[in-house]
């Protein structure tokens, strides 16, 4: 995820020597990325300037695809509208903590209001909804994204329009801790939103795992292997599926409160579209549905790839004054449409479960050879 | 234990039951034999309210049943294995079984369970991490009955446990089901393989287009000349 060389700064653990280390980045890969992040900042400088800030955004999109693949993965609910929980998320952020509005309850308040405003928007669209499945699901969730999308740009006198919100201050604006004021902090480096941020993700991993292992996980992938055979079992499908979406709303507001906090302002509700939930969608596929490491890898390539690299590459190639002319077929942002399409084509072909399959899925799409 | 008093269901325009009544006492394994489309499935589908009652009554245990959800009408000891076995096919076994248990929460009690089941069909102990859908036909019914059997019903729905499987495999299948008795269950049994089915129920039902036409003890209907004419192939 970042220029960062792999293991060789990890603590050595222990006398086992080289395939030791290897042996131990196989088993625990999480830990040791988790380590490998948190280490970062202190040793790329560039994470203090504007790729902290991109990286940070890398991860955020990781929260919010983790709360989609909730739907999508876990319980084979098709999902097309997962950016406006984003979007709600965000200006909820906004509304409870900008200037302009008396509420002001600061950052922690507020994400716990518009987390748990999310989960409750969430039930409101799966009830009427329960009985739908496949193309009729994705087609009312996608009308939904585009319903939220309009109402947040046409609802200027709240949402502020075409402008955003702004500006929604930082965690901890105010909170003075010896003598540095918390705020002040976040707003100057950007390696404190990097390390929320991946706080935040790191917690959503957590969390996840336990779902996956708990009831409730079960009875998701349950409802999503066979409704019927789920109910003879005792599972309430319409509970499930009701928890599947607030659960995947939910964490889609995280994501939208850290967004807002990170940037200081909402964007403009475009930031919230159509193309912003496919992206998403595309990524947890690419990675691998229902898995919680392909999601994140798919993010990283997807997301990485547009936040990251096209915007860093293009900065390359003007340098280098090799696109003098300005045209869009030599900047790598121009091509990002395609390179999407490219990359989903080939792993549909080459490896239909996903780069980093859940289980689960590879069995299923390789019956053949099992 | 079940009483069943002049149900209807269907779907849509279609009735599907006309006015079917029946009754299991406890222990008891009851078959219900019939033609394709003459409401078997229906039947036990409308027990388990998959499949909504439009009149009549059903009473579990002295309780009426009609109108529950399908989730809570397992809570209260009817088990149901639908027809076409439907294991989940991308779970393991064990995960299988495990949802077999979902409404438990003494989850200990329920390992001695599986452990059970695994002793009636050591087929499935020896497969516990392999995917349900990499079973065969027979190793999948076997889960069907297993995973059936941990939520520890009162009362099990099979339908066609038979179908589709090897003789060998069948026999080893009724000779579960007939131990069942034994172990307090009581069972409706659906099946098309009427003469085995009889010959394992204390009390059958014949289904024709929706309504009850026969019914009596196992052997009786064995014997009955309608029955033989039309159900085992005897006429």
């Amino acid at each position: 995820m970042t220029s960062t060389p792999t293991n060789q700064q990890q603590p050595n653990a222990g006398a086992t020597g080289w395939a030791g280390i290897r042996a131990f980045v196989r088993e625990r890969w999480d830990l040791v990325t988790l380590v490998v992040l948190a280490v970062a900042p202190l040793v790329v400088p560039a994470l203090g300037g504007a790729l902290g800030g991109q990286v940070t955004t890398l991860f955020i999109y990781c929260i919010l695809a983790l709360g989609l693949n909730v739907m999508v993965g876990y319980t084979g609910l098709v999902h097309l509208g997962i950016a406006s929980f984003f979007g709600i998320g965000a200006y909820l952020m906004a509304i409870l903590t900008v200037p302009m509005y008396p509420f002001q309850i600061g950052f922690l308040a507020a994400t716990i209001v518009s987390v748990l405003a999310t989960a409750g928007i969430g039930l409101a669209l799966g009830a009427p909804t329960l009985r739908l499945r496949g193309d009729y699901l994705a087609i009312v969730t996608l009308g939904f994204g585009e319903v939220v999308k309009v109402t947040l740009r046409n609802l200027e006198q709240i949402t502020g329009g075409m402008k955003g919100l702004n500006p929604v201050p930082p965690p901890g604006a105010g909170v003075k801790i010896a003598g540095i004021d918390l705020g002040l902090a976040f707003a100057i480096d950007p390696r404190w939103f990097y390390y929320l941020s991946l706080l935040a993700l790191a917690g959503v991993v957590v969390a996840m795992r336990r779902l996956e292992q708990s009831r409730l996980g079960r009875a998701w992938v349950a409802v999503r292997e066979d409704e019927l055979a789920a109910s003879a079992m005792g599972i309430s499908a319409t509970r499930v599926k009701l928890s599947a979406f607030a659960m995947s709303s939910a964490v889609a507001g995280l994501a939208g409160c850290l967004y807002a906090a990170s940037l200081s302002t909402t964007a403009d509700p475009n930031a919230y579209d159509f193309n912003r939930s496919i992206m998403v969608l595309c990524a947890v596929i690419l990675g691998g549905l229902g898995s919680i490491p392909g999601t994140i890898l798919g993010v990283a390539i997807l997301v990485g790839f547009d936040t990251v690299l096209a915007p860093w590459a293009d900065s390359w190639i003007q340098q280098m004054n090799i696109n003098p002319s300005g045209s869009s077929l030599l900047s790598f942002s121009g091509w990002r449409l395609a390179i999407f399409g490219l990359a989903l084509v080939l792993v549909m072909r080459y490896r239909p479960e996903g780069l980093v399959p859940s289980r689960r899925l590879a069995a299923e799409l390789h019956e053949d050879h099992a | 234990m079940l009483e069943v008093e002049n149900i209807e269901a269907g779907y849509g325009p279609i009735r599907a039951l006309d006015g079917v009544s029946l009754h299991v006492a406890a222990g008891e394994l009851v078959a219900i034999i019939g033609a394709n489309g003459a409401g078997k499935t229906t039947l036990l589908m409308a027990i388990s309210g998959v499949v909504p009652i439009r009149s009549g009554q059903v009473r579990f245990e002295g309780r009426p049943v009609t109108g529950l959800a399908p989730h809570e009408i397992v809570r209260l000891g009817i088990g149901h294995s639908p027809e076409g076995r439907r294991i989940f096919p991308r779970l393991s076994v064990r995960e299988n079984l495990e949802l077999g248990g979902f409404t438990r929460s003494d989850r200990a009690e329920m390992r001695r369970d599986i452990d059970e089941v695994c002793g009636l069909f050591p087929v499935l102990g020896s497969r516990m991490g392999q995917m349900g859908g990499t079973l065969s036909g027979g190793e999948q019914q076997m889960l069907a009955l297993g995973r059936a059997l941990v939520g520890r019903p009162r009362l099990l729905l099979l339908d066609e446990p038979s179908l589709g499987l090897a003789p060998l495999v069948v026999a080893k299948i009724f000779e579960v089901i007939a131990g069942l008795s034994a172990r307090g269950i009581a069972v409706v049994l659906v099946e098309q393989n009427a003469r085995a089915a009889l010959k394992l129920a204390s009390r059958g039902y014949v289904l024709e287009t929706g309504r009850i036409t026969l019914s009596g003890s196992g052997t009786e209907l064995a014997h009955d000349h309608r029955v033989r004419d039309a159900y085992l192939g005897e006429g």
